[in-house]
């Protein structure tokens, strides 16, 4: 039986951490989170100090992706607290477990407009599953008991905790609570899966359609038995890459904007739709009216929220989908269908016979793909370097591929692999990332720098903004405003300076040794390849146009 | 556009009444009218909460009753009507 034990609030913090199994934090220190520091000297948590406090919330929610576990993020009040929020606005959009803790100045100031005040605890309603704002040391553990519990349960995602300076200074005598008698309370009806069973049997072409909470919900194995049982051919969204097996033979790939020739027109073809843990994004549907017009819908998800939102579904499953997905795993028998969506994969296969002597980033990443080792980690920024990883890389589970989905957000993809590295060691990770991106968390070369991590870093340098660029040539007349950058600094120099070992190749020959040199090498590394400024992501479906519309060329 | 009338319960806890008009904002909701009191002996939050829109209402009630602290939300089809404003 645990003992009473004496506590400040910084301590009990520590304590409740280690309580739910955290062995790594990732923040930055200052003034009304000092008593929280000043635990963290003689508490067995490693912290790892982060150059900018949204690098420390991408890291925690790069280490919660690559790992399954919940991520933990520290901040001090005011501007450390708003350095935050677009890391917790990410967590959220993409359902990520992340526990963050900020200082605040101490009550008895609150709300008199005091050095480094802000209402996070008001800024967080907005960009977090939940929150709260500790004012009676006595609640202390028990919030952030209840703050694990709620980043867990059900739909995952991030929770904010705001401790005055006065609240960690205080002091109490704990006893502190069995973390495993907290469970999960989510609530949901019973299932009735007779109905998706009777559409799924006479559906002719049927097209499974996998999300990112395919992974949350740790359902990989239950959603691949589910394929393989069913035969169904299948598509993926961005964040659900890695959920199906990437080599069976009945996966087309990625749908959506750029989404593969033979995932959309399959999609658009298909007689029934079945959603597992996804939620029809604007940018996987395209022009929604016209997205899968002749496909009724079986909905799997634990979000009731999700149902109908976007799209009618004639079948609604909620729930946990390692119970569900084998409730309706039956034999079907639609090898035309089949057949035809194989016919069309081979069809519209993605080539990689670039002419001319200039680096072809798809080929590049593809062969990256290849050699990389079993396990690699590759997380991306945002742009057309992120579109062309999620397109021309094989991944054989979802905590192998780590984008910012949702909020979209340039500056993700360093940080997270720094968190990704930090929960899995012994992995190699892969920032992949692009000149603009690359600049938005560059300060946290230092963080790598600092704890020796070997993350790799792929930097694809078009010496623009390519994806707006590219929008600004197709959809704006060619008026490219603001998207130049030329003056980029000198890349190898930079990480240099960081004692990052960096490369830089120029030409497609030189591909596939400097990949060789970047795998092998045991430390953290740059490689930089200059590749086309007019190289474009293709297919890309226009903005408001049905997916089977999508253009292929200038 | 129409008018509804929400019936919430909710535990009394911090800025639980922030959360709801936050969410009824960001769903695209405007909000006409608003009543709340607070039980002292069970701590349960009473909101009657009158809102338009042309957006279908169960896409508020699911994302109100999503929020952590909210025990049930309720239509009261009595009190809401299509209206022309």
């Amino acid at each position: 039986m645990a003992s009473e034990q004496k506590h400040t609030g910084g301590s009990l913090l520590f304590s409740v951490l280690q309580e739910h199994g955290v062995k790594h934090v990732f923040g930055y220190p200052g003034g009304a989170i000092m008593p929280i520091y000043d635990a963290l000297y003689d508490s067995e948590v490693e912290h790892f100090l982060c150059r900018h406090e949204q690098g420390a919330a991408f890291s925690a929610v790069g280490y919660a992706r690559a790992s399954g576990k919940v991520g933990v993020c520290l901040a001090t009040s005011g501007p450390g607290a708003t350095n935050l929020i677009t890391g917790l606005a990410d967590a959220l959009a993409d359902s990520i477990p992340v526990v963050a803790i900020t200082g605040q100045v101490p009550t008895g100031a609150m709300g008199s407009d005091a050095f480094q005040e802000i209402d996070v605890f008001g800024l967080s309603l907005a960009c977090t599953k939940h929150s709260f704002q500790v004012t009676d040391i006595n609640d202390l553990a028990r919030v952030l008991h209840k703050a694990f519990a709620i980043a867990l349960e059900g739909r995952q995602g991030p929770v904010l905790v705001d401790i005055p300076k006065d609240i960690q200074l205080a002091e109490i005598t704990t006893t502190l609570e069995d973390v495993s008698k907290l469970r999960n309370k989510v609530k949901l009806p019973p299932v009735d899966v007779g109905h998706a069973i009777s559409l799924l049997s006479h559906a002719k072409k049927p097209v499974l359609y996998v999300g990112g909470g395919v992974g949350m919900a740790n359902a990989v194995d239950e959603l691949r038995t589910f394929a393989k049982t069913t035969n169904l051919p299948s598509v993926s969204t961005l964040k659900g890459l890695g959920a199906i097996d990437p080599e069976d033979e009945n996966y087309l790939g990625m749908l959506g904007m750029h989404g593969t020739k033979a995932a959309n027109l399959a999609v658009q073809e298909c007689d029934l739709l079945i959603a597992v843990g996804a939620r029809f994004d604007d940018r996987v549907t395209g022009k929604l009216d016209e997205f899968a017009p002749n496909a009724k819908i079986i909905h799997f998800d634990i979000d009731t929220a999700e149902i109908n939102k976007r799209r009618f579904a004639d079948a609604a499953i909620l729930g946990d989908l390692k119970v569900n997905l084998p409730a309706l795993a039956i034999p079907l028998a639609i090898d035309d269908w089949l057949a035809s969506c194989q016919d069309s994969k081979i069809t519209n296969a993605w080539r990689y016979d670039h002419p001319g002597e200039n680096i072809y980033a798809p080929a590049v990443l593809n062969e990256i793909s290849q050699k990389m080792p079993k396990n690699t980690c590759v997380t991306t920024d945002v742009g057309q370097h992120q579109m062309w990883a999620a397109q021309h890389m094989l991944f054989n589970d979802p905590t192998n591929f780590l984008s910012s989905g949702g909020m979209g957000t340039m500056g993700f993809g360093l940080p997270a692999a720094i968190g990704a590295q930090v929960s899995r060691p012994t992995d190699c990770v892969i920032a992949v990332t692009g000149d603009g991106s690359f600049m938005m968390n560059v300060q946290e070369l230092s963080t790598i720098k600092r704890f020796q991590l070997p993350v790799k870093i792929l930097l694809i340098d078009n010496a623009k903004l390519g994806m707006v660029r590219q929008w600004q040539d197709l959809f704006f007349n060619g008026r490219l405003s603001e998207t130049d950058l030329s003056d980029n600094p000198d890349f190898i120099m930079l990480a240099t300076a960081f004692d990052i070992k960096a490369k830089e190749i120029t030409k497609k020959s030189e591909v596939s040794e400097a990949v060789a040199e970047m795998l092998d090498h045991n430390g953290p590394y740059l490689l930089k390849i200059k590749i086309d400024a007019q190289d474009n992501v293709w297919p890309l479906v226009p903005p408001n146009t049905a997916n089977d519309k999508m253009m292929e060329s200038i | 556009m129409n008018q509804y009338q929400l019936n919430i319960k909710a535990d009394d806890k911090q800025v639980v009444l922030e959360r709801i008009l936050q969410v009824a904002r960001y769903r695209g909701f405007l909000i006409s009218g608003i009543t709340a009191s607070v039980n002292t002996g069970t701590n349960i939050g009473v909101i009657e909460l009158m809102v338009r829109s042309e957006r279908s209402i169960d896409l508020l009630v699911d994302q109100i009753n999503k929020l952590i602290d909210i025990k049930e939300v309720t239509v009261d089809n009595s009190a809401s009507q299509e209206c022309s404003a």
